[in-house]
């Protein structure tokens, strides 16, 4: 193989064996839970591919140990072998070190010879404490008729792999030409493999000497005698049964693989015609053509298919993050000694590959917690007359132009009044605030930076890193979080994400003569307020709008102070609301978001910028920093 | 040289064996990922020899070989195995696998079975 032969393959071989190992785990945990008796036949495929992978690719070490998995699995196959936690914990400890050992080809380091050495030695044990697998006995074939008898020796390569499998073949060979009328040793025995260098074959043939030393003949034969023998007694011959003919449905390649960089950069050529496209709507606009105008909406429509699509290609279903978690909440619920029953649903629906990047870890986050933290122990459970398995589903599904994900435990819930005394402790809130603070700004809480209810960190939550830092990954997402929790009944957590993040909706305003950009997901209205009903409340203003008092914010220190206006707009967040004052409303239009450059950093207040068809630079709000 | 479809539920595989037939002089006319497509692709294709995985998803390819047998009993198909699956090969060979190469392959042999079963009645 030359280098770059290599490379390719290994990237293959990394690919397709994360497939493999991912369907190896899952089917693991269906089988322990004793759901699906087929999982295993999955598993076994599995193993065994991994295994025929790493042979060609001369990994020894994964060999090994897919080699060993696959004696398990053949026992549990066969149903000499019972599945036990214990077990599943051995062949989870398996399915890491293949993960790990992926890792390292992935990274170009090699495998370490022995690092496997301790699994294999205890899935051979295993193994071997089970009650033996006799190969199921295959049925023997003898024929017979009345041609001339030729006794036919053939002596194979020693050297030859597998010479029950070259035996056969020299057996098939001869039958298509004659009858075979016995071996030595037998049939049986051939099969088995069970004889040294040569045996021979007494077949009746009307073919000749020549074509029966041809037929005998192939590689691996290294010498064929053929000779004139007197007639046997004949047997009966037998025919293995044939399959019916499949329907010859017509297939044609239906998936290619792409490099993920490539879509990015035609996502980037994308966004670059969608701005391109607006710049000239703007000269149109200006000259008033007409055939240059019917012309721009021809490539309008095209722009925006291709972007539709450029969109849903870059969609991957969310099962792609959601495999991992089954094995996350076994290994958790076993830690903590709790009993869970996890279920998932919408694993189909789709997301922009940058959202779901982000989206992992903040959902393991929430998962482990709810393990560690929500669903109480069985004892517990059983004491509050619940069932001694606590419930755990995770559900996604699409809703308008949003995806929502669920996390919803059925545990002992979050206590508001925990929250209150332990804010007052940490010095989060004043005690008189403390005492006033309504449950959803308790619950609200969670989501400071240093605060945690529980009373132990354990460590599969792991510490420092808490809500507050999922809530910044979700809003970074232009996604929300919400909490709902009721004591002694659950909690669940609501994820609200745009399915894709690059191209937005928003609305143009002028704010001081300045044009902003607000996503329109974040606006609830436009109103006119008559400056009686604008009331300073504290430090700020507060305006009354149907009966409802909400802050107004006129932006003077993003934009500078602007001449008096009665136009606002009416703007929500995670469920709450707030006011702006805007100069006018110049309308809505798609654009592409592009973030700030890492040189300016985070700018408070601004999410990042977009380019409308006339080339001007318009920041996008931030509306999660406003409300 | 042979016209080959090559059936194998892994890329990777199937890249590899291509790639040693190739280096033999032989065409790849085709390639299928499991026995379904193996039975549509043979039909369509008529190829001079298949080469078949054993453990495949949906249909196993003992069970694709069988329909192509009798879909075609002159049919040359060899089997691919690896150490572990002699019963299942017994099995193709008894529904009228005409070779078998052993993972993990090592050129010259897999040209040399090749060639013998190409060149067989």
């Amino acid at each position: 193989m030359t280098v770059l032969d290599e490379e390719m393959y290994r990237k293959l071989f990394v690919e397709e064996s994360r497939e493999n190992h991912e369907n190896i785990v899952n089917n693991l945990l269906i089988l322990e839970s004793g759901e699906d008796a087929t999982a295993i036949d999955e598993i076994f495929r599995s193993a065994h591919t991994l295994k025929g992978m790493s042979a060609s690719m001369g990994f020894d070490e994964l060999e090994r140990l897919c080699h060993s998995m696959e004696d398990v699995f053949q026992l549990i196959r066969n149903g000499q072998s019972v599945v036990t936690p214990k077990l599943v914990d051995l062949l989870l400890g398996c399915t890491d070190a293949i993960e790990e050992m992926l890792d390292d080809i992935e990274a170009g380091r090699g495998l370490a010879a022995g690092r496997t050495e301790d699994l294999v030695k205890s899935l051979k044990e295993y193994a071997e404490g089970s009650p033996d697998v006799a190969d199921a006995p295959i049925a023997a074939e003898v024929g017979a008729d009345t041609p001339p008898t030729y006794s036919v020796t053939v002596a194979l390569d020693p050297e030859c792999g597998m010479k029950d499998l070259r035996a056969m073949l020299v057996l098939q060979n001869l039958e298509e030409l004659g009858t075979i009328v016995s071996t030595t040793p037998p049939a049986e025995r051939l099969e088995e493999g069970q004889f040294e260098g040569s045996f021979e074959v007494v077949v009746e043939s009307d073919a000749g000497e020549e074509a029966l030393r041809t037929a005998a003949s192939g590689p691996e034969v290294t010498e064929v005698v053929v000779s004139l023998r007197e007639p046997q007694t004949p047997a009966a011959p037998q025919k293995s049964p044939q399959m019916p003919e499949k329907s010859g449905k017509r297939r044609k390649i239906k998936n290619i693989r792409v490099d993920i960089q490539r879509l990015d950069q035609m996502m980037n050529l994308v966004e670059d015609l969608v701005i391109n496209r607006g710049r000239l709507e703007q000269i149109a606009k200006k000259y008033g053509i007409k055939e240059f105008d019917e012309a721009l909406s021809m490539i309008g429509r095209s722009v925006s298919d291709l972007q539709n699509l450029m969109m849903s290609i870059r969609m991957i279903p969310l099962e792609k993050i959601f495999n991992r978690l089954p094995r996350v909440v076994r290994d958790t619920a076993q830690h903590d000694g709790k009993e869970i029953e996890f279920v998932m649903e919408g694993g189909d629906t789709e997301l922009d590959r940058s959202v779901m990047e982000g989206l992992s870890d903040p959902l393991l986050h929430i998962i482990r917690n709810a393990v560690n933290h929500g669903i109480e122990p069985p004892e517990v459970r059983e004491a509050r007359g619940k069932p001694r398995k606590g419930l755990l589903r995770l559900t996604a599904r699409r809703d308008k132009d949003n995806v929502i994900i669920e996390i919803e435990d059925d545990g002992g819930g979050i206590d508001p009044e925990r929250l209150r005394r332990s804010a007052v402790e940490k010095g989060i809130l004043a005690p008189e605030e403390a005492k006033e603070a309504s449950k959803d700004e308790l619950i609200n809480l969670l989501f400071q930076p240093g605060f945690s209810t529980a009373a132990t960190i354990t460590d599969i939550s792991g510490r420092g890193v808490g809500l507050d830092v999922v809530r910044k990954t979700i809003e970074s997402l232009k996604g929300t979080i919400k909490v709902e929790s009721e004591v002694g009944k659950g909690t669940k957590f609501e994820l609200v994400l745009p399915p894709t993040v690059a191209i937005i909706d928003v609305m143009m305003v002028h704010i001081n003569r300045r044009r902003c950009a607000i996503p329109i997901s974040n606006v609830v209205e436009v109103a006119l307020a008559r400056p009686d009903a604008i009331h300073r409340i504290g430090t700020g203003e507060g305006v009354l709008l149907r009966d409802q008092i909400l802050p107004l914010h006129r932006l003077e220190d993003m934009f500078g102070k602007a001449p008096q206006s009665d136009t606002l707009v009416v703007l929500q967040n995670n469920g709450r609301k707030c006011c702006i004052v805007v100069d006018f409303v110049e309308g809505q239009q798609e654009v592409v978001v592009k973030p700030l450059s890492r040189l300016i950093g985070s700018c408070r207040g601004i999410s990042g910028v977009t380019i409308p068809g006339d080339g001007d630079v318009v920041p996008v709000l931030d509306v999660n920093t406003l409300v | 040289m042979g016209r080959i479809l090559i059936v194998d539920d892994t890329m990777f595989m199937r890249t590899l064996l291509k790639n040693i037939l190739f280096s033999g002089g032989h065409d790849i006319v085709g390639e299928a990922g499991d026995g379904d497509e193996a039975i549509a692709k043979y039909q369509e294709l008529r190829p001079d020899l298949v080469t078949m995985d054993v453990i495949m998803p949906k249909v196993n390819g003992i069970e694709a070989l069988k329909a192509i047998k009798s879909a075609d009993p002159s049919a040359k198909v060899i089997m691919c195995t690896a150490v572990g699956q002699e019963q299942m090969v017994k099995l193709a060979i008894k529904s009228g696998a005409r070779g078998y190469i052993v993972k993990p392959f090592q050129a010259p042999k897999v040209l040399e079975e090749v060639k013998n079963v190409l060149s067989s009645a």
